[in-house]
């Protein structure tokens, strides 16, 4: 079995966004990177498959050279190689785009599974992984919280509103994307870490996947990106721990309920 | 707009909330309204939503469509918009709209926006507004190709209330058919833990950084409040709490009389669980954490000093 891993480089949980000077994005250029926390549920899933069985893990993500750290922390933990594109015409790319790439990529490994994240936690579109299920002509599903192969097809739970699921199956090959908190994600260990180096990782143009810079070409772009108006907000207590604590305690007083 | 065409998502045999504002969106912005409604058996659902302002109401009503499945949802949309060219194609951002939205834009080609909260009209052209980062941002989506695709985040607007009653057609969706197999609904097993009649809750989040600071920050000021615990999603997905503490989208739906988040940053999926509470008190060191904008009162501090220091407050005032 063979399995490909979307992933993609996102900007870390706890980093202070600053509006970059030309206003259509953040600011990244001393900012610190983190793997997208759905793709690690994502590699985990795929991990597990592994470990239970036979099968190849490969990782592929889009985007500038700072993302090889991400793959080579995927390999650290236990994939088996990873691809990168990386390419000038891919820079102000929309999720069609990614995924026509992503598309490519799997067109060249034919995996019998792919999974992805349910969506960034930057740009939070949610796209990407229905977009590559359609242009690879599999079936998907989004959203799983569980993975069940047996076979030549997969059942999965998807979750739906108020904690609800819907079970699915999928005929293998088939793509899903992966909601965070389906499994415990593992970290690298330092023997995966060592090992990683002498994983293969190559480097990928759009040339090399088949493409244009026009097939590329975004379908949506952001004009603007910018700090929420604010409305009224809440009163924001001023003072010491202490005196604010105070003032929580007489509205609690207040509302009847001390 | 010269035409739109809203895909109506239906609950318990009727047009959603989420449905009713996709409508409201359309004919904000003019022009012809087409909805569509797709299931089995869903006759009386389409003149519901025609009596309620769908405009003209395509009834997608197959025995293969009973069950949501992608293949032949997307299968029924597209014999729509093969039928009616619409110049927008509107979801709603659930399940099933952000299952579908993808997968429609990549085989139209289209541009597609999710998770919109407000679309504007510049001349001929939409602008459509999207919360990025966890609603941290907002951001200004200029979308290309026909028909555009978007979803649309629910409560991020009202249902529309007008009564201009429209029809209702039949779609021929006969075909339709899907290599997903829907194979059974889970509801919530219900838990232990039901917030949905506290008084009183105190929620934390990620910025609790670990599981012992619920047992040894938040947990005496429950205590000495008599509250009951809730949490944001990545406390529960990492194991700190069980399912049944989440509060959200995807956990329970609260209201209670006083509802505090502690190291919450206010994810539009944590606030659609507890926006309608009585009171809100948000503490956060982040002064630009969403979260304040639903809060009533706020403190922008290290929940570390905050946290201990009321609940020797809350202990002093039962004591005096
Ligand atoms: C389909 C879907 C469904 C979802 N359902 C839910 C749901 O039901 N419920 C839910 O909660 N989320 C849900 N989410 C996730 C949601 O998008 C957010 O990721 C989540 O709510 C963030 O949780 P948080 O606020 O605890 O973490 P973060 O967003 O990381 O915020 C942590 C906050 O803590 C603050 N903080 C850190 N340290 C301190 C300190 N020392 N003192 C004071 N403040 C501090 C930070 O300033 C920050 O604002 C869902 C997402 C999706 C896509
Ligand atoms: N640049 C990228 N490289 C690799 N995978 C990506 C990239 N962008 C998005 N993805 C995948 O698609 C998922 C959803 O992203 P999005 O559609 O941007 O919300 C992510 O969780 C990743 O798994």
């Amino acid at each position: 079995m063979k399995i490909l891993v979307c992933l993609k480089q996102v900007p870390h949980k706890d980093a202070r966004l600053d509006i970059a000077g030309h206003g259509t994005w953040i600011d990244d250029a001393n900012l610190k990177f983190e793997i997208n926390d759905y793709d690690n549920y994502a590699l985990e899933a795929a991990l597990r498959i592994k470990d239970a069985g036979e099968a190849e893990v490969i990782v592929a993500t889009i985007g500038p050279d700072r993302v090889v750290q991400s793959l080579r922390t995927a390999l650290g933990m236990g994939a088996d190689r990873a691809v990168h594109v990386k390419d000038e015409a891919l820079e102000g790319s929309d999720s069609l785009g990614v995924a026509k790439s992503l598309a490519a990529i799997a067109a060249q490994e034919s995996p019998d599974l792919i999974l992805t994240g349910l969506m960034s936690d930057d740009a939070n579109y949610g796209l990407t992984g229905p977009m590559l299920a359609e242009l690879s002509g599999l079936p998907h599903a989004t959203g799983i919280v569980s993975c069940e192969h047996a076979g030549e097809s997969i059942t999965v739970e998807r979750e739906l509103e108020g904690g609800a699921l819907e079970v699915v199956e999928l005929p293998l090959p088939a793509l899903v994307t992966v909601q965070t908190g389906m499994n415990e994600v593992r970290y690298a260990s330092l023997k995966g870490i060592m090992q990683a180096k002498k994983k293969p990782l190559e480097t990928k143009s759009v040339a090399d996947l088949g493409l244009q810079a026009s097939d590329v070409a975004p379908k949506v772009t952001i004009e603007k990106i910018y700090m929420p108006p604010k409305g009224e907000g809440a009163e924001i207590l001023q003072g010491s721990a202490a005196e604010v604590s105070q003032q929580l305690v007489t509205k609690i007083k207040e509302l009847g309920l001390l | 707009m010269s035409k739109t065409l809203i895909v109506a998502e239906l609950q318990n045999g009727a047009p959603r909330e989420a449905a009713l504002e996709l409508i409201t969106q359309a004919r904000g912005l003019g022009g012809e309204l087409v909805s569509l409604v797709i299931g089995s058996g869903v006759a009386e659902a389409a003149e519901d939503l025609a009596k309620r302002g769908g405009g003209r109401v395509l009834a997608a009503d197959d025995a293969a469509l009973a069950d949501y499945t992608s293949g032949a949802y997307a299968q029924a949309i597209r014999r729509a918009l093969d039928q009616e060219s619409p110049d927008l194609l509107l979801l709603s951002n659930t399940p099933i709209g952000w299952d579908l939205a993808g997968k429609l834009a990549a085989a139209l080609d289209a541009g597609v926006a999710t998770d919109v909260v407000r679309i504007e009209q510049e001349g001929d052209d939409l602008v459509f507004i999207k919360r990025m980062f966890n609603a941290k941002l907002d951001s200004r989506l200029r979308v290309t190709g026909s028909p555009r695709i978007a979803t649309v985040q629910p409560g991020a607007c009202e249902a529309y209330a007008g009564s201009d009653a429209g029809s209702v057609e039949s779609l021929d969706v006969s075909g339709c058919g899907s290599r997903t197999v829907f194979k059974e609904l889970r509801t919530a097993a219900a838990g232990g833990h039901d917030l949905t009649k506290a008084d009183l809750i105190i929620s934390g989040g990620r910025g609790l950084q670990k599981p012992e600071n619920f047992d040894s920050v938040l947990k005496p000021l429950v205590e000495a409040l008599g509250a009951q615990m809730g949490a944001s999603r990545p406390v529960v997905d990492s194991g700190w709490l069980p399912h049944e503490y989440q509060v959200g989208s995807s956990g329970q739906v609260v209201a209670p009389k006083l509802y505090m988040a502690v190291g919450i940053s206010g994810a539009i999926q944590h606030l659609v669980g507890m926006k309608n509470s009585n009171f809100i008190i948000a503490i956060n060191k982040d002064a630009d954490a969403p979260i304040f904008e639903v809060a009533d009162l706020g403190v922008v501090a290290d929940l570390f000093e905050i946290v201990p220091a009321l609940t020797e407050a809350v202990s002093a005032a039962k004591g005096g």
